[in-house]
């Protein structure tokens, strides 16, 4: 497992292929205090006007604010805005 | 994003609520089968409001059933809302339409033709001319072959430098460069006179060549020759050249002016009353009574066409009258105010005349009184240039 996904890495590394699209890795983008767009991830566990909970591919996200909205929602990215307090983050995958 | 999100306002799309426990899950589902969510807010835990579009609609119906949400409209947006709305009003519709059509067949003619850069032609007679060569107000847009009027109107008219056309909307816009009449020049090898072009008193007689026919102090008038274009040897004979040279002379310019000493002065009251009328190509259509309630007023009209946007002529005018009260007054002048209106109005009118107002040399004025009038006459003396020069015809 550990082996091939070097391997992989490697031959990558090679063709020069952006990390986002190659690997499932989340990529999260905060434009101010106010608007964060998560690409890549796999499912809502958790919505609410205060929490927003959303699992990726290699762990949890937790988003703490106010008056949080999705803004848009597509099947690999979504943009939330409101007054966002915190972002912290739950691994799932071991090394 | 924002392309898909256009998409579905044209499509139309709904604002929904959808309540119940697992929402989550709904909008995992919905992420899943592609169906866009947008500006989502959850109100309460148990509360969503979200956007949808029409079509995925039917399928987040069966998604609410599957994960037991309740699910209920609560506006409904977009083109195919606000059409069905006036599906009603066939009438409004089938006047829309007629107004569309109409504009977009009005559109295809011609409704105004502006010309600008004339200062000595008439607008009137360029825009005859322009309707003898195919351009006039009400042909179609696409019959305007504008190389060919413009070819046309540069041949038939000699006091035409440059012609450009230009169609904007309805509008035509001819833009006229004139033409300074070319005087004529007679060619150097031929023979040729000078001759006086006004009459007057000679001041000073300057012949480059040929023979000065004229002495300072003669009085002479329109038409005599000045400068023969000859020349007289003891040898040779008469031998005839191209006179050149510069004559001067005095040139009395002499203007009338008869004032009466009683006189009927109208001026304008404040009151005034419009009346509007609407012109469609010859069809005048009135909006008033033609009698006007004043005994005696002036009357200015005005004409305003119609226009959509900046260049959309329509074939529709709006005449403005407007009167204006008058009333009479009586008055009478003393001699002096009379003399000074008459000198006043004499000088203005020859000031016209003259070209170059440094030259003038002396002013006479001179006044007749009578009972009833003065008459003024004032005489202005100006040094010119009155040479001009004329083909001998042999």
């Amino acid at each position: 497992m550990k082996k091939t996904k070097k391997k992989q890495n490697r031959f990558e590394e090679l063709l020069e292929i952006p990390k986002e699209i190659s690997s499932e890795e989340p990529k999260l983008t905060i434009m101010g205090f106010e608007e964060l767009l998560i690409e890549n991830y796999k499912s809502i566990l958790e919505y609410q006007d205060f929490y927003v909970r959303l699992s990726t591919h290699i762990g949890i996200v937790n988003i703490n604010g106010f008056e949080l909205k999705l803004n848009e929602m597509t099947n690999d990215d979504i943009l939330i805005t409101g007054k966002i307090d915190s972002i912290d983050f739950e691994k799932t995958v071991d090394e | 994003m924002y392309t898909q999100i256009l998409k579905n306002y044209l499509l139309g799309y709904v604002r929904v609520t959808i309540e119940g426990y697992f929402i989550e899950r709904l909008i995992n589902l919905c992420v899943k089968k592609g169906i866009l969510l947008w500006k989502s807010n959850r109100k309460k835990s148990t509360l969503l409001e979200t956007n949808v579009s029409i079509q995925d609609f039917k399928t987040i119906v069966e998604i609410a059933k599957q994960t037991k949400c309740r699910i209920k409209i609560k506006q409904k947006k977009g083109l195919p809302f606000v059409f069905h709305k006036y599906k009603k009003r066939k009438i409004f519709f089938i006047f829309l339409c007629f107004i569309v059509v109409g504009i977009l067949f009005l559109s295809n003619f011609v409704w105004n033709i502006e010309i600008i850069g004339n200062s000595t032609i008439p607008t009137e007679e360029i825009i005859q001319s322009l309707k003898e060569e195919g351009l006039r107000i009400g042909i179609i847009k696409n019959k305007i072959d504008s190389k060919s009027i413009i070819n046309k109107m540069r041949l038939n008219r000699n006091d035409l430098a440059w012609i450009g056309m230009e169609v904007k909307g309805t509008n035509v816009i001819v833009k006229i460069v004139e033409a300074d009449k070319k005087p004529d020049i007679i060619p150097e090898d031929e023979y040729c006179n000078i001759v006086a072009t006004k009459s007057g008193r000679i001041v000073k007689v300057n012949a480059v060549n040929g023979t000065p026919l004229v002495k300072e102090g003669d009085i002479i008038k329109e038409g005599t020759p000045l400068i023969g274009g000859w020349l007289e040897g003891k040898y040779t004979g008469t031998r005839y050249v191209h006179a050149n040279g510069s004559v001067q002379a005095k040139v009395w310019y002499e203007e009338k002016e008869k004032i009466e000493l009683k006189q009927v002065i109208t001026s304008k009251t404040q009151s005034k009353e419009t009346k509007y009328s609407v012109r469609i190509n010859n069809f005048t259509i009135n909006f008033y009574k033609t009698l006007s309630k004043f005994q005696k007023y002036d009357t200015i009209e005005e004409n305003k066409k119609l226009k959509l946007f900046s260049d959309f002529y329509l074939p529709i005018e709006i005449l403005k009258k407007t009167n204006y009260e008058l009333v009479e007054q009586e008055k009478t002048y003393t001699k002096e105010e009379a003399k000074e209106i008459a000198s006043n109005q004499a000088k203005m009118r020859l000031e016209n005349q003259i070209k170059e107002k440094e030259n003038i040399l002396n002013t006479y004025i001179n006044y007749q009184e009578t009972e009833n009038y003065i008459e003024a006459q004032v005489i202005y003396e100006v040094l010119e240039e009155i040479g001009t020069k004329e083909k001998i015809v042999f």
